[in-house]
């Protein structure tokens, strides 16, 4: 694999390999990755300069990294999430000495002249992104609202047809509806009191579409009503917890917190389909 | 991640999909009936024999749909379809 590409036949047109770009930092200090596998054995992770930047990369088998090999992998969960984690341990691992901007996951240039061109056109834009994250981190704030209770469905609280059971069965859809609308609600407005909480904390907020329903580990079902990313001054990290804290018991609302994480939601590198 | 769902094709299994699907759409016609039913009682244009009436016949298909599921082998909560983005076809209860 270490092998240099050159030796190959001359007639393909596409470079066996390509110029894998993992995120943007600063300080080119490549002690911090190179100890690091990357997405493939054999080839270092390494720091391409950029202007005053860097890009992390690693060269990259180009058939196993192009548009169409990540097309399949999305039906392949395990090689997915492998990518997934190599590429997140880079980001983090250069994000633990200086401000890093983390570019998305299948960012392929065709080599590292392609890149470096591409990445100087960008440069004034990961500076600025670089120094808004600078010393802030990001954390993933998600707040669920239950569902029903184990109360008795309408339909097993009544049995039997009798005088006053289909007056007494559409009171009890209607108790159930009533119900349903109150908790929603409830976790709408929760959801608001915790957005603004966190934003008094927070650098920038971001909301991120809601899940929806989904089953609990419990059996039962919940709602998301929030599903929202903050930048927030990396020091404050006691602040967060103890605001989500307060916020638990004054909403009563089932509130879950990750990070911190390396600011993905608030790098606006861009990447997406950066291939060249 | 989700697993990616494969299509299952053998007789059987189709069979018993067919059923959850139609049995879904019923169900949904049930539960619009249903709603309607609520909102021309809350506005009290029926007297209480048709209130009566109403109520007992939804109870029943009610009652109707959890034996249809039994005897199909799924619960009253598998009937329901992921609209993705859109959320449940039905609400959870």
């Amino acid at each position: 694999m270490t092998a240099p590409v050159e030796s190959g036949t001359g007639r393909t047109t596409v470079p066996p390999t390509a110029t894998y770009v993992f995120a943007i930092c600063r300080r080119p200090d490549k002690d911090v990755v190179s100890a690091l596998p990357g997405l493939v054995d054999g080839s270092p992770v390494r720091m391409l300069a950029f202007g005053a930047l860097a890009a992390v990369v690693q060269d990259v088998p180009t058939e196993d990294f192009c548009a169409e090999a990540w097309q399949r992998r999305l039906n392949d969960p395990t090689d997915l999430e492998r990518c997934a984690r190599a590429h997140h341990q880079v980001v983090c691992a250069v994000g633990a000495v200086g401000p890093t901007l983390p570019l998305a996951l299948a960012t392929l240039y065709h080599d590292d002249e392609r890149a470096r061109r591409r990445l100087t056109a960008d440069t004034a834009r990961f500076e600025a992104a670089l120094g808004h994250v600078e010393g802030r981190v990001e954390w993933g704030v998600k707040v669920y609202a239950p569902h029903t209770s184990a109360e008795p469905t309408a339909a097993q609280s009544t049995t039997a047809p009798g005088p006053g059971s289909g007056r007494a069965y559409l009171a009890g859809v209607r108790r159930q509806r009533d119900v349903r609308r109150q908790l929603y609600d409830e976790g709408l407005r929760a959801a608001e009191q915790v957005d603004s909480a966190m934003r008094e904390l927070a650098v920038e907020g971001r909301r991120l579409r809601c899940h929806g329903e989904e089953p609990t580990a419990t059996g039962g079902r919940r709602t998301q009503v929030l599903n929202a990313a903050y930048l927030v001054e990396d020091p404050l990290r006691r602040e967060v917890a103890s605001t989500v804290e307060s916020l638990r018991r004054r909403t009563g609302m089932e509130i879950e917190v990750s990070g911190p994480w390396i600011p993905y939601s608030f790098a606006g590198a861009g990447g997406g389909d950066a291939r060249d | 991640m989700k697993e990616p769902s494969l299509l299952d094709v053998s007789p059987e299994k189709a069979g018993q999909d067919l059923v959850g699907l139609v049995l879904t759409v019923v169900e949904l016609l049930r539960q619009l009936m249903e709603r309607q039913a609520i909102r021309r009682v809350d506005e009290g244009d029926l007297t209480d024999e048709q209130v009566e009436r109403i109520g007992t016949t939804l109870m029943m298909l009610d009652q109707r749909m959890t034996e249809l599921c039994d005897q199909h082998g799924l619960r009253r909560e598998d009937l329901n379809l992921d609209l993705g983005p859109l959320g449940s076809l039905l609400p959870y209860g």
